[in-house]
């Protein structure tokens, strides 16, 4: 190629010959590109769907076993070989909600304050802050859960809760003694707080996209900013709230570390908050190591299959949610 | 330069009780003079136009006029602003009373989140206690009043954010008037509209002024001259010429004005 190009005598036809040489190059390029970026798009998919692969063969022997009540069964017993992933469900499901019920009043009420209320000077210390919490490992968070929170909770906030719900018909069995500190409320409490900087910065990024003239807009009827952040802000908001909210919980539901030191890790479904229990990723943690015999191992693996279920619903939920609002927005 | 008589001579009703009076109004973003000493007076019932090149500070000075510069840091005014009356840039009026007083449309319509019929039942709710039947009437009137009832009669429980420009420009300013303020601000209304949704909205602000007092910013000169009772001519932050439409677009007395209004500069 160089050569034609420096050969100068017949320029015209030499540098028609270069550019389409080039040209060649570039397509070849091309090719290789496209390629490249496709394969890895394919290796997502061909990850995926042989996680999904070895989880299903993995538990299959469980659910022979046991068939589909293994899903309904509370016992976990490795001495006589027999499991049941219903605890394990049910302490994933209340912690999960627990900490739902703490982060998303919290992390909203954290966004609204940055966005509309805040002193200029407070608001980026406050969501560095903010950021930071999100970034602490969650084995820091177990350990302060177990050494330092779990205490005192037992020691001061639980006896009261204890005292305080004892009179109350239904709410007595919620919050049924004895205080032992680590247990299903400390592990939704820790979850909630983990969960927490997620739920109040995507609210802050959205919120932060409401443009100025429609705030402006509320504000010039004579809104006050509460009237402005419940009929304005959110309402335009809400699908990206429902998105992060949903980002929280698929965190909230798999988090291993942080709840396997606080739940107490015990395979029974009690109706108080206050006894201890376990979660799907909390057994698996603990046990895996220990997991002798097949039937023990693939129960462990249904386990875990069962918590990617549990996700893609949420996920799939939440899609259908965000779909049904943005439906409802454009009619 | 300095206005030293801002009342013009030629109206004497106006002369008699303006409903806005601004005085030696400053105002600073930060710390640039973006408004450089305003003086003058709007008329009640009148439409006052807003002329002048980009940045020459009409669209702040009707962010005085409702104060809707407060919600931003760094942002301040010095200077008088009467609204009838009394100086509403003391620190201690009620923004939200206020802003009831003194309605805004903005150039890009901002219906709120909800339907057509919250849209404007919101702002009633804000202020009064109203029954059922009786918001129902005030919506519909706020609807007609602001030539919108015939096209949204049927569908006031859809988005407000399903129609088109025009319709939602229309219905911020039934939201606007559902309220009875006495002032109404209207920055660049027709900017984003086609020609028909802006005659549309002319025509309203023509049947509208004998219930309230107008005061538009537009960059449009053949607007200006169609709505508006008397015009303000702004240029970098100075007032530089404010007198009869008629006589601003005829015979204006500054050379300024008159090579801005015929497009030779700005």
């Amino acid at each position: 190629m160089a050569n034609i190009a420096l050969g100068g005598s017949a320029s015209h036809v030499s540098g028609e010959t270069t550019r389409v040489a080039r040209l060649q190059k570039f397509k070849s390029w091309d090719a290789l590109f496209s390629g490249l970026t496709r394969s890895a798009a394919i290796a997502v998919l061909v990850l995926l769907g042989g996680v999904v692969v070895s989880l299903i063969v993995g538990s299959r022997l469980a659910f022979q076993t046991f068939g589909l009540s293994f899903l309904t069964r509370e016992v976990w017993n490795p001495v006589t070989d027999q499991y049941g992933a219903l605890a394990p469900i049910y302490g994933t499901l209340v912690t999960s909600l627990i900490a739902m019920v703490i982060a998303v009043p919290v992390g909203l009420g954290i966004a609204i304050f940055l966005t509309e209320l805040c002193p200029y000077r407070l608001r980026r210390p406050i969501g560095i802050a903010i950021e930071l919490l999100a970034g602490i490992p969650s084995i820091i968070y177990g350990i302060w859960g177990l050494f330092v929170f779990a205490p005192f909770l037992q020691q001061y906030v639980q006896p009261a809760l204890i005292t305080v719900f004892g009179p109350i018909p239904v709410l007595n069995m919620v919050f049924a003694g004895p205080p032992y500190g680590i247990g299903i409320f400390t592990a939704g409490i820790i979850l909630g707080v983990m969960v927490l900087p997620f739920v109040s910065s995507i609210s802050r990024d959205v919120f932060e996209t409401v443009p100025p003239v429609l705030k402006e807009a509320a504000y010039g009827i004579g809104c006050t900013t509460r009237e402005v952040v419940t009929n304005v802000v959110i309402p335009h908001s809400r699908t990206a709230i429902v998105g992060g909210v949903m980002l929280g919980l698929g965190r909230a539901l798999g988090e291993t570390m942080a709840v396997t030191f606080v739940i107490g890790n015990a395979h029974k479904i009690s109706a108080s908050i206050l006894s201890p229990g376990t979660t799907i990723s909390a057994s698996i943690a603990n046990e895996f190591t220990e997991a002798v015999g097949d039937i023990y191992t693939s129960s462990l693996i249904a386990l875990g299959l069962i918590l990617f279920v549990i996700t893609f619903i949420v996920l799939a939920i939440a899609r259908l949610l965000l779909m049904r609002i943005n439906n409802r927005a454009s009619a | 330069m300095t206005l030293t008589d801002v009342m013009p001579a030629t109206d004497d009703r106006v002369a008699a009780t303006p409903k806005i009076t601004v005085r030696d109004l400053k105002f600073f973003y930060g710390s640039t003079m973006s408004l450089k000493g305003i003086s003058l007076a709007l008329a009640p019932n009148r439409v006052t136009a807003f002329i002048g090149p980009s940045g020459c500070g009409k669209s702040t000075l009707l962010r005085v006029l409702n104060r809707m510069y407060d919600l931003y840091p760094n942002q301040r005014a010095e200077g008088e602003v009467l609204l009838d009356g009394e100086n509403i840039l003391k620190p201690d009026v009620d923004l939200n009373l206020l802003r009831s007083r003194v309605g805004m449309v903005f150039q890009k319509p901002t219906p709120f989140p909800m339907s057509i019929y919250e849209n404007i039942a919101f702002g009633i709710r804000l202020y009064e206690k109203v029954s059922k039947s009786e918001l129902d009437g005030r919506v519909e009137q706020a609807l007609k009043g602001a030539a919108l009832w015939p096209e949204v009669k049927d569908k006031l429980q859809t988005s407000g954010l399903g129609l088109s420009g025009g319709q939602q420009q229309r219905l911020c300013i039934a939201r606007t008037i559902a309220l009875s303020p006495e002032v109404i601000l209207l920055d660049e209304p027709c900017s984003a509209l086609d020609p028909i949704s802006t005659a549309r909205i002319e025509e309203l602000i023509d049947e509208l002024k004998s219930r309230f007092t107008f005061a538009i910013v537009t960059h449009n000169m053949q607007q200006a001259a169609r709505v508006s009772d008397k015009t303000a001519f702004m240029y970098l932050g100075e007032l530089i010429e404010f007198d009869d439409t008629r006589k601003i677009f005829t015979s204006p007395s500054v050379k300024q004005t008159q090579a801005y209004i015929t497009g030779r500069f700005g």
